[in-house]
């Protein structure tokens, strides 16, 4: 009965405490794995498939690895529930970049949900597509962005310029000019909501391409105000790198003022120029002008050229300032200039603090300096906006006002410490005040410096003192103040740790002497009174640290002024009588005090030094301390020994020949001037206003000074703007291909909406629809429908040629494909006929044709071709930097006969020298990374081929020595672990290690695979649908052709097919199977070039196909439609981009 | 660009971590993190807000007893990264109803879907609060009832907001609601500190114009002053427009549904406080004797409340015996000693007083604590600053407008 009670009662307070969590997640958070999660997730209940995500999150933010339900949790991106493809998403990022294979899986839903009509699941695809950072979907990431970017909805413009850095991460090295396109398109959105977005692409993915801003700079202004905040951020920074860019610095500004100031100052040795007047106007008293404006230089030098640089010519010599080149200069009167400050001044108020800083970090570089006031409040304002915040905005505050001291002086209350403020923003503010402290206000913050001296945190307490040792620097009227507080202090702490041990308290005091020996320092004859005072009270400090300081002030000063000299014998004569029961500091200043007076005294009291000295280096000599033991014997002897002992008779003559000497050494070391220290601002680390730099004092990577002034030239400007406007006019083709929406050409009729189509094609090639196929027959339809148009007028023979074709080609077509079969004829059965020798005869060399007349066994190597057919060498190893060995490679046309996975590769090594090289290998970096030990040189190849993934390459024979100028020629073989990444080897020469990368060409992934032109047919119908992909392009080298080549029109289509043939043939390792050309072109149609290239991939055997289709007229750029049937889509699509590229 | 983010509670556990980009940051980080917390004297609060760890630069927000701990390998304005947290830990704030380590991992899911809205690569997408509560739904009873009943659970909106087309983004469009109502409201702190000679050194109001606002369709207002000039600095949120305020001193917005700071302002350089805080220490051959006196110093016309007094006894103190006249007074184990006073009664002033045995070897005490003063007056702006009018177009019908005021220390300080 009562266990019973006793259980309900459990079971409500358990109960109760559930009801408070009922509903959340808590459950899953505390126990995620209570359940298997694998089964859930193939579930068939959406609900199941959220609890079981949710788990697999909860582990994830509990830090384990559930990377292994990858698989399953991939299939449901296909879900139709955005709660589950939302937690899908979130799941697939975070691991994404571990399970690359798996992740490939999961494009095919993006690609659909690309189209979905509700915005929030395309814009949500995109993110998570462009996410996965797959390099084989690269290319589909940039269609899927191209297409997103032209979207309807803002939120997905904003997400694909989101994608945008995404991408360009990935493809750090490639050719990014696609991707700056598309940041050009975004950055004239209308929308500020992407225009925001579009700034921070900018940023990551091309900052230097500043002329971007050049055409859209006012509207870019104007919209400033409307855009995000984040955005603002980003986008205020770029508008600022272009107007300096291009109009340079403005010269009523900050950094231009004194920038002249300093140049008047060497010039004109501080001349009253007009510019100082103003700059003492505006100091409302005197500061260190000096300081101020090396400041300023120096802050001048590290915005435009960076820290290294401005260090290094600081480093050099004071004198160069006067050789500082002046940069280009604008004034404020300067539009772009005008309307930046103009809409920045609001963002001034914005409740973002960035937002603050960033604005004000404009105006404190380009605007007028008389304007400069409009930035301080809201600084000072934004310093309460969270405590977090504080700290970097002091930061910044503190270089503003050691820059200009003056802009800050009235507001020194702000910068008064808070009891609740962190031991680093009170140091800050401490700094802070002892920069802008000036005459009138100096009594006020001495007063609350006061107060701070007794706070509780001693650490702090002593940096104030120091801070009160600066101010009296800086103001040298106030000084003897300060001095008053600092003496009252040291024998105020003196009396407190004396009574007892206290940590914090020797700090504060020594720092009050270290400050009264900085005070001294600046003018010792005014202050002896104080050195007097200080060793008066010499008992009374019994702090080590403390009294040796004070002992060095007196040695230090011992001559200056009347009473000093005269206190000293006594001073002396009590020191030495401590001088056992003192500590190791202050026994080593002792001993240099004492030698410091002898060498400065002479009359009377010289006997009484002596003798002192001689009594303290007798004591010392018998100290427990073996430094204080050296410095004993050192200072023995250094002082001439007639002055320190009394063993004169001792005294060599060799001793005296030496005498002269160790006297002058004497008096430099312990008599030498003080030289004072190199001045702060050399010293100050400065890096723009609000970057992370400027807080950690470091370059962080990724900084970037300003740009150079006036780098960007409005010629450049022009060109530029010229060249757009060209790519506008000819319909942006040029553009788009390289991402891969070709627009189709204005003679085929279709729209924008077709070249939609195409990019739909694309998505086709994924979800196996056979709209791809559509594509090319309509293109054929077109060539045939034109066609047609000319075939009356034509020649009878080529006529019976058509018709000859027909017949041929009609076994292998399908029914659908005859009208490619009207216009497609084999070169081959053309070349046979006697008409067409007509129209070839002239022809000089016709390379292409006579591939083609080749058997079909037969197959194509470099030798049999015409110098058009070359491979492309690439640099691996260029003569300056490998010390005279220049390296290229070139992809070989032979296949490899170790292992099917390898490529082969021929090396050129060329001494560029007029001596030998010798000892001249190739080595694989990588192997050496992954295995320690020395490299294999003679084991069997077989065992060389590694099992794994990894790359490799067999290692090809040392060459022992190159000859001057001899060039020599290897073949090496090489695996690459991906078709786009390169391979890392090293190039040993004469003892040397030079690393470099040998770069794919995804061309010569393939070995020729010859086959009829029926057989070519066969295979394509076989690979129909998701295996076919297809891209536009334009090809434009027959025009430049034609200009030096004016030969009749005949043999135009021949020249083109023949550089196209070469152009595939130079850059790809496939076999030529056909060329079609049009049997009715005339004068100056194209259309129906059709050129067919076959070739198998070396891993996998597998073939892949590649025709050619050309539209257009020959006297224009011709549009290509260049289609890639193959097994292997990711490859395909890759191999399609390189065909498109390397045709263009 | 942020790389990640991780949720750590303030004893260094890590709660939650959400990767930006695809450079993933390892979890170690937190542990280098916390070791310097440690070394550091162990206090989140004290850290610096910016620390370039060896292979991270980190930024750090100690908020309600949650660490937000942002990564980063490259240059970026360190305060956007720091405004970003401040964000989170708002927006966190809205939704779970509060912040400690508790919400946060019952509600993990709802924090992993709002870091994901707020921020894409590591810059930031979308942080306006309304359109992520259109988003994300706030969890509330119903919800989770609902829930607990019929099993399902989607807090994923299924629609895009319509509001991230407009070119208001802030407010919704086509907002239908029951209510009819704007609520103006002045909060203002302020901070004062005192020196030693009780003089007094600095005394400004630092104030915000919240505004809760449950208004139907797309209203247009206009909130003016009666002495803006009062005004030293002021910072606005993006719903205000410039012209306005730059001509006339007058704020025009199209306000947010719900509540939010239309306006941040400083009146500077005042001349009176409130409450007057007296604190007296004499010492004498190794004790102190102490004494504090509170009272009333300018009537501000209504009572003020929740009156306390805290200070930190000093390092140097061994023990210590306070008694008080008036309220409580407690001294807590980090030698922090508070005061609670609430109303000061009629009849009496409050008056602290005891006595504090310094340690051994100390005859008198040479390091003064801070008092911090605490307190609250309902109904008051003590800046001056008045609501001359708010006006209100575009509104089908006269909405309720109610207009209120608080005033309550910030940084008051009297130092001794």
């Amino acid at each position: 009965m009562f266990a019973q009670f006793g259980a309900t009662a459990e079971s409500l307070s358990k109960a109760s405490s559930l009801v408070l969590r009922i509903g959340t997640d808590a459950h899953l958070y505390d126990d995620p794995d209570d359940v298997s999660i694998g089964p859930l997730l193939d579930s068939r209940y959406d609900s199941e498939k959220v609890d079981a995500l949710k788990r697999l999150l909860a582990l994830i933010a509990q830090g384990a690895d559930v990377s292994h339900f990858f698989p399953q949790v991939v299939k449901n991106v296909a879900s139709q529930s955005l709660e589950v493809k939302k937690l899908v998403y979130l799941y697939l990022l975070h691991y994404a970049e571990k399970r690359q294979n798996e992740a490939l899986l999961s494009i095919n839903c993006f690609q659909k949900d690309l189209s979905d009509t509700n915005p929030l699941v395309r814009a949500w695809a995109l993110r998570a597509m462009a996410g996965i950072r797959l390099h084989a979907v690269a290319p589909l990431v940039l269609a899927a962005i191209s297409k997103c970017a032209r979207d309807p909805s803002a939120y997905v413009r904003k997400g694909a310029a989101y994608a945008l850095p995404k991408l360009y991460d990935l493809h750090h090295d490639e050719d990014s000019t696609a991707l700056e396109e598309l940041v050009d398109i975004l950055l004239s959105d209308h929308s500020p909501g992407v225009v925001g977005a579009a700034a921070a692409a900018f940023k990551s993915v091309c900052p230097t391409s500043l002329y971007l801003i050049a055409k859209s700079f006012r509207r870019l202004c104007e919209t400033l105000p409307d855009i995000e905040e984040w955005g603002q951020i980003v986008l205020i920074e770029i508008l600022l790198r272009y107007v300096i860019a291009r109009h340079g610095l403005v010269k009523e500004s900050i950094m231009f003022s004194s920038n002249s100031a300093s140049h008047s100052q060497a010039d004109e040795n501080f001349a009253t120029s007009g510019d100082m007047l103003d700059h003492h106007h505006h100091h409302h008293s005197v500061v260190d002008m000096a300081c101020d404006s090396n400041m300023v230089t120096v802050m001048y030098k590290s915005y435009i050229e960076g820290q290294k640089e401005s260090f290094t010519q600081a480093g050099c010599a004071k004198g160069d300032d006067d050789k500082l080149d002046l940069p280009p200069l604008t004034s404020s009167t300067n539009d772009d200039v005008d309307i930046l400050l103009r809409c920045t001044s609001p963002l001034l108020w914005s409740h973002n603090s960035a937002v603050v800083l960033a604005a004000a970090g404009v105006h404190w570089i380009i605007a007028p300096r008389k304007e400069m006031e409009r930035i301080i409040k809201p600084i000072l304002f934004i310093l309460r906006s969270s405590q977090a915040s504080k700290y970097v905005i002091l930061c910044n505050i503190l270089v503003f006002a050691k820059a200009d001291p003056s802009l800050f002086s009235l507001n020194y209350e702000d910068f008064f410490v808070f009891s609740s403020d962190s031991y680093q923003i009170k140091v800050l503010k401490l700094e802070i005040l002892s920069t802008i402290a000036t005459k009138s206000s100096l009594p006020i913050i001495l007063e609350e410096f006061q107060d701070y001296v007794k706070d509780p945190d001693r650490r702090f307490a002593a940096d104030t003192v120091a801070a009160i040792g600066l101010c009296a620097q800086r103001l040298p009227m106030v000084a003897s103040t300060c001095l008053e507080g600092l003496l009252g202090l040291i024998f105020h702490e003196s009396s407190i740790s004396s009574s007892s041990q206290l940590d914090g308290e020797a700090g504060v005091l020594v720092q009050a002497i270290m400050s009264i020996k900085a005070i001294i320092k600046h003018d010792p004859t005014s202050y002896d009174k104080v050195i007097v005072r200080l060793a008066c009270n010499l008992d009374r400090v019994k702090e080590p640290a403390a009294r040796a300081l004070i002992i060095w002030i007196i040695g230090e000063y011992c001559s200056v002024g009347q009473i000093i000299p005269r206190i000293l014998p006594s001073v002396l004569k009590y020191l030495a009588w401590t001088f056992n029961s003192e500590e190791l500091e202050t026994k080593l200043q002792t001993l240099n005090t004492a030698a410091k007076v002898l060498l400065c005294t002479e009359g009377e009291d010289l006997l009484t030094f002596r003798k002192i000295l001689s009594y303290v280096i007798e004591l010392a000599k018998y100290d427990s301390n073996y430094d204080i033991r050296d410095r004993a014997r050192f200072i023995l002897k250094l002082v001439p020994r007639n002055l320190t002992t009394t063993s004169e008779e001792e005294t060599t003559s060799c001793f005296l020949q030496n005498v002269g000497i160790h006297h002058e050494f004497a008096e430099n070391i312990f008599s030498g001037k003080i030289h004072s220290t190199a001045s702060s601002a050399k010293s100050f680390r400065i890096y723009l206003p609000g970057s992370l730099s400027q807080i950690v004092l470091h370059a962080a990577p990724g900084y970037e000074p300003l740009p150079k002034p006036c780098s960007l030239h409005a010629n450049d400007l022009k060109l530029r703007m010229e060249l757009g406007d060209e790519t506008k006019e000819s319909k942006k083709m040029a553009k788009n291909n390289s991402f891969g929406t070709g627009d189709h050409d204005a003679s085929s009729g279709s729209s924008f909406e077709e070249s939609g189509s195409v990019y739909d094609s694309h998505h086709s090639i994924i979800s196996s629809d056979s709209e791809g196929n559509e594509i090319t027959s309509e293109s054929n339809e077109i060539g045939h429908s034109s066609l047609e148009v000319m075939h009356d007028d034509w020649d009878k023979t080529l006529i019976d040629v058509s018709d000859a074709g027909v017949d041929n080609d009609q076994a292998s077509q399908s029914a659908k494909g005859n009208l490619s079969a009207l216009v497609s004829t084999d070169l081959a059965e053309l070349m046979s006929k006697s008409a067409l020798e007509s129209w070839l005869d002239e022809q000089p060399g016709l390379t292409s044709v006579q591939m083609s007349q080749q058997p079909p066994s037969g197959r194509i190597s470099i030798n049999n071709l015409d110098c058009t057919v070359t491979p492309k060498i690439h640099m691996l190893l260029d003569p300056t930097n490998g010390n005279g060995l220049r390296v290229e490679y070139a992809f070989s046309y032979e296949v490899s006969t170790i292992s099917p996975v390898m490529v082969q590769i021929e090396v050129f090594f060329e001494n560029c020298l007029s001596e030998s090289l010798v000892k001249i290998a190739l080595k694989d970096e990588e192997y050496n990374s992954r295995v320690d030990s020395s490299y294999p040189v003679l084991e069997e190849h077989e065992s060389l081929l590694p099992t794994d993934n990894a790359p490799s390459m067999l290692p090809s024979e040392e060459i022992a020595s190159l000859d001057p100028g001899q060039r020599l020629k290897k073949v090496i073989q090489v695996r690459f672990h991906h078709h786009l990444l390169p391979f890392k080897v090293a190039v040993l020469c004469n003892g040397k290690k030079y690393l470099t990368k040998l770069w794919p060409d995804i061309g010569y992934f393939l070995r020729p695979l010859s086959m009829s032109m029926d057989a070519f047919i066969e295979k394509e119908r076989q690979l129909p649908g998701m295996f076919e992909c297809t891209k536009r392009c334009t090809f434009k080298e027959h025009i430049d052709h034609e200009k030096d080549d004016s030969s009749f029109h005949s043999d135009k289509i021949i020249l083109i097919s023949r550089t196209i043939a070469s152009k595939v043939l130079s850059n790809s390792n496939v076999f030529l199977v056909s060329v079609d050309i049009p049997v009715s072109f005339n004068i100056d149609d194209a259309s129906g070039l059709c050129l067919r290239f076959s070739g198998e991939i070396l891993s996998s055997s597998k073939p892949c196909l590649i025709a050619i289709l050309a539209e257009g007229k020959f006297s224009e750029p011709l549009d290509m439609a260049v289609k890639i049937n193959c097994e292997d889509t990711v490859f395909g699509l890759n191999l399609l981009n390189r065909v498109a590229a390397f045709l263009q | 660009m942020l790389q990640c983010i991780f949720f750590l509670s303030d004893s260094g556990e890590v709660m939650l971590e959400k990767q930006m980009t695809g450079h993933r940051v390892d979890r170690s980080i937190c542990a280098w993190f916390w070791d310097y917390v440690l070394s550091q004297g162990g206090d989140p609060s004290k850290i610096l807000p910016v620390i370039a760890s060896p292979t991270h630069y980190l930024f750090q927000l100690f908020r309600d007893g949650i660490i937000f701990l942002a990564c980063t390998q490259v240059e970026m304005p360190p305060l956007m990264g720091i405004e970003f947290l401040c964000r989170v830990a708002d927006v966190l704030t809205d939704y779970l109803g509060g912040l400690n380590e508790d919400l946060i991992k019952d509600n993990f899911i709802i924090v992993y879907e709002l870091l994901d809205e707020m921020m894409d690569n590591g810059f930031p997408l979308t942080t306006e609060p309304n359109i992520l509560r259109e988003m994300i739904t706030l969890p509330n009873i119903v919800s989770k009832m609902l829930s607990v009943v019929t099993g399902k659970n989607s807090n994923v909106s299924t629609r895009l907001p319509d509001a991230t087309a407009s070119c208001i983004p802030w407010r919704k469009t086509n907002m239908k609601l029951a209510s009819n109502e704007v609520y103006v409201n002045l909060v203002e702190e302020m901070d004062a500190v005192f020196s030693r000679d009780g003089a007094l050194v600095k005394c400004e109001i630092y104030g915000e114009v919240q505004v809760d606002s449950h208004l139907p369709g797309l209203p247009d207002l206009t909130l003016s002053f009666s002495n803006p000039s009062i005004l030293n600095d002021m910072r606005f949120h993006p719903c205000v427009r410039f012209r306005p305020w730059e001509s006339d001193q007058i704020l025009s917005f199209v306000p947010p549904d719900g509540e939010f700071k239309l306006m941040t302002y400083r009146v500077k350089k005042l001349k009176s406080t409130p409450i007057y805080v007296k604190p007296q220490l004499t010492s004498d051959t190794g004790n102190c004797h102490i004494n504090v006196l509170v009272g009333v110093r300018n009537d501000p016309g209504k009572t003020i409340d929740s009156i306390t007094v805290q200070f930190q006894l000093p390092f140097c103190v061994a023990s210590a015996n306070l008694t008080s006249n008036h309220g409580t007074v407690n001294i807590l184990a980090d030698k922090t000693c508070s005061w609670s006073i609430g109303q000061i009664p009629k009849d009496k002033s409050p008056s602290l007083s005891g006595n504090l045995v310094l340690e051994t070897g100390l005859d008198r005490l040479h390091v003064f604590p801070v008092f911090q003063v605490g307190f609250k007056i309902m109904g008051v702006a003590l800046s001056g600053l008045q609501i001359h009018k708010l006006d209100i177009k575009n509104a089908p019908s006269q909405p309720y407008k109610g207009f209120r005021a608080l005033t309550q220390a910030g940084e008051y300080e009297v130092r001794s």
